[in-house]
């Protein structure tokens, strides 16, 4: 028998029956909706999570600094960590070559003191990035623009907590004793940086040094704006503690500021020289996906560079998210296993209907494949229908709730909506629906195969 | 004739079915051949184990003991599938009940057999109608069962039995639901269609007048065949 009568025949049957048909195809529409919008829930969820999460970091690059830098970390393996292998365009190289690499992008830090107008701030980091990292990194300006290169003399971007660390000099207010926030327009008013913090310090205090030197103060720079990124005094993200600037511009001023001392945060010889050329403070290689990162740190680590990723956590949460979702999912399925015992009911009946028919068939000499295939045709064509009807409830459904949600916290800072379903959710659920038909119409097709001819032969 | 090969020979067959703890023998050894452009009737009364027979000879079911060979194909050991593939492309079926389905038009019941077989639609159809027009229902071809006499849905049926071309045709009470007067037409039409496409016909009847219509007779008695009449003899001879 050709495939197109067998399915014309199937379907002609389930147009017989329309309202037994009809029944049993909101059975099935109910389950696929609810698996659909249960799981549809959870991916919405573990994608606002996830977006939560890479506010306070890059989730797909690992950090790579310097092993005598003095920087560990929790959970860090440290123990192939090489105490010789320094951060130079050669381990940018290097790393690039590993797999699934994307990008390896150098940094270049260092403690200053800035100062502003009766506020100061001690301790704050000034990163040197590259043009166009913090772009890539969608890092938001609340004014200005992101820095870029400007001819050895660094422009600035502060992070949107900066002004939160500094204080007063003389009546020492600062942001988290007192809570006033230093009055500083950092767009407009000057500020100054002094980038050799130890001599500050040594000149503050008047101590003469080891070699009898008397200390001198530590040359100013003043440095303009280039931009301030987004954000309240105390919205934490990855970027807002920190200061930015072209890291070509930090080379050259650090060059100039230290002369041969000894640069702070730079790696030493074992006699505590420093070294002629100026390593970078860390490198972030990135990599393309989430999955990569635990693997690719383990990697690095292996080379004797001190890595360190949030992988660990990522994948906490995400397998707190995946039973999350796993929950939410078994509901839906638990509507749709209902759907099933539907479907295979509405088989049977069937089957009880036509005993004379599939009789009949047999006696003309219809193959026993090609009837089980007519029930298990009858059976998928309604998962088929069932899991397109559904589908298109959860979309409508979908569209509903994230309207709703976007109504009530659209000042929360969800974004994308709560309910998602990806392109992949779409194509399994109709899969899933018609697999789920087909095994439901098995037994019933099993029956239908083994019914004897006989019937046809009996008259009522 | 008699040199031919035989297209049924049954030897020694016997069908015992148990009823609770009682054997009940259907068939009781039963012997005999068949040959090409006969038309045998079988003709009992109920419970004689004819119908018994008809199934066993279109392998609807299984003998107990005993073989029955069909073209040359013995039906005893076939497995189920094998047998609904030989009925697929060597025997015709004509039911009491006469049993189109009634979603399908006349055409498409005939065609149905052709549909098994995997036939394209246009094939199918072409001969369908070349069938309808066998049994002077063309008008109807594309009436569904239930817009049909009694009458006109046997003679679907019997176009259906045709259209295969089968070696075989099997018919089962086929007038047992019809009156007397279209029940005359329906054996006349079997009757001419036997004679024009040198076709094999067994007819099962507890109707001893419509087996007046055959070749030859069995008369068959609990399970057993009493006598086999043959008409040509007589007619030959004039009596």
């Amino acid at each position: 028998m050709k495939f197109r009568d067998l399915l014309r025949l199937s379907t002609s049957n389930l147009f017989k029956r329309k309202l037994r048909t009809i029944l049993t195809i909101l059975g099935v529409t109910i389950g696929v909706a609810s698996i659909v919008v249960m799981v549809s829930l959870g991916l919405g969820l573990s994608r606002s999570v996830t977006e939560e999460m890479s506010n306070y970091g890059s989730l797909t690059s690992v950090e790579v600094r310097d092993a005598s830098s003095g920087y560990y970390y929790m959970g860090e393996d440290s123990q192939d960590v090489d105490e010789n292998k320094h951060l130079d365009d050669d381990a940018i190289e290097e790393l690039k070559a590993l797999p699934n690499v994307v990008d390896v992008i150098p940094m270049l830090s260092i403690d200053v003191m800035i100062k502003s107008g009766a506020y100061e701030g001690n301790y704050i980091t000034l990163y040197g990035v590259p043009d166009g990292y913090l772009e890539s990194q969608n890092v938001e300006l609340a004014s200005g623009t992101y820095p870029s290169e400007n001819g050895g003399v660094p422009s600035i971007l502060y992070g949107n907590m900066i002004l939160s660390q500094m204080y007063n000099e003389k009546t020492q207010s600062g942001y988290w004793y007192d809570g006033v926030i230093a009055d500083v327009d950092l767009m407009n008013d000057p500020v100054t940086f002094i980038l050799d913090q130890d001599a500050y310090w040594q000149y503050q205090v008047g101590e003469t040094g080891e070699d009898g030197t008397v200390p001198q103060m530590p040359k100013k720079h003043l440095f303009e704006t280039s931009g301030v990124i987004a954000g309240g005094p105390d919205e934490y993200s990855s970027y807002s503690y920190y200061m930015y600037c072209n890291i070509d511009d930090l080379k050259a001023v650090l060059k100039r500021n230290f002369k041969n001392k000894a640069i702070p945060g730079q790696p030493t010889t074992k006699s505590g020289k420093p070294y002629k050329q100026l390593y970078y403070s860390q490198l972030k290689v990135m990599t393309d996906t989430m999955d990569h990162v635990s693997d690719l740190q383990k990697e690095i680590s292996s080379m004797g560079y001190s890595a360190s990723s949030d992988a660990e956590w990522i994948s906490q949460q995400q397998k707190t998210m995946g039973y999350i979702q796993l929950v939410l999912g078994g509901i839906g399925a638990v509507s749709l296993l209902v759907a099933a015992i539907g479907i295979a009911n509405t088989m049977m009946m069937s089957i009880y209907e036509r005993t004379k028919e599939i009789g009949i068939m047999k006696v003309l000499g219809c193959d026993m494949r090609n009837i089980q295939g007519m029930f298990l045709i009858e059976a998928g064509f309604i998962g088929l229908i069932g899991g397109v009807t559904g589908l298109a409830i959860s979309y409508g459904l979908s569209v509903t709730v994230n309207f709703l949600v976007a109504n009530m916290a659209g000042d929360m800072g969800i974004s994308g909506g709560i309910s998602y379903i990806p392109l992949w959710l779409a194509l399994m659920s109709l899969v899933f629906a018609v697999f789920v038909g087909m095994l439901a119409g098995f037994f019933p097709s099993l029956r239908a195969m083994k019914l004897s001819p006989l019937a046809a032969i009996r008259n009522e | 004739m008699e040199e031919k090969k035989p297209v049924i020979r049954v030897k020694d067959l016997y069908k015992v079915y148990k009823v609770g703890d009682t054997k009940v023998r259907a068939l009781n050894g039963v012997s005999f051949d068949i040959y090409r452009g006969e038309f045998c009737a079988i003709v009992g009364a109920s419970g004689s184990g004819k119908s018994t027979l008809l199934n066993m000879l279109a392998g609807l079911e299984k003998p107990t003991k005993g073989e029955i060979v069909i073209a040359g194909e013995h039906m005893e050991t076939k497995s189920e599938n094998a047998l609904v593939a030989f009925r697929r492309n060597h025997i015709g079926f004509i039911f009491q009940s006469f049993n189109l389905l009634p979603t399908m038009t006349a055409v498409e019941n005939i065609a149905l057999p052709l549909t098994f077989q995997g036939m394209d639609k246009e094939k199918r159809t072409k001969l369908a109608k070349q069938a309808i027009k066998m049994v002077g229902l063309q008008k109807y071809s594309r009436h569904k069962p239930t817009q049909m006499s009694g009458g006109q849905q046997q003679r679907i049926g019997v176009a259906r039995a045709l259209v295969v071309n089968p070696e075989i045709i099997f018919a089962d009470e086929p007038t047992g639901n019809l009156d007397s007067k279209t029940s005359e037409e329906i054996m006349g039409l079997m009757r001419k269609v036997v004679v024009e496409n040198n076709q094999t016909l067994i007819m099962v009847t507890h109707d001893n007048h419509l087996a007046e219509y055959a070749d030859r007779i069995f008369h068959i008695k609990d399970g057993k065949i009493l006598k086999i009449e043959d008409k040509r003899l007589m007619r030959q001879t004039g009596t």
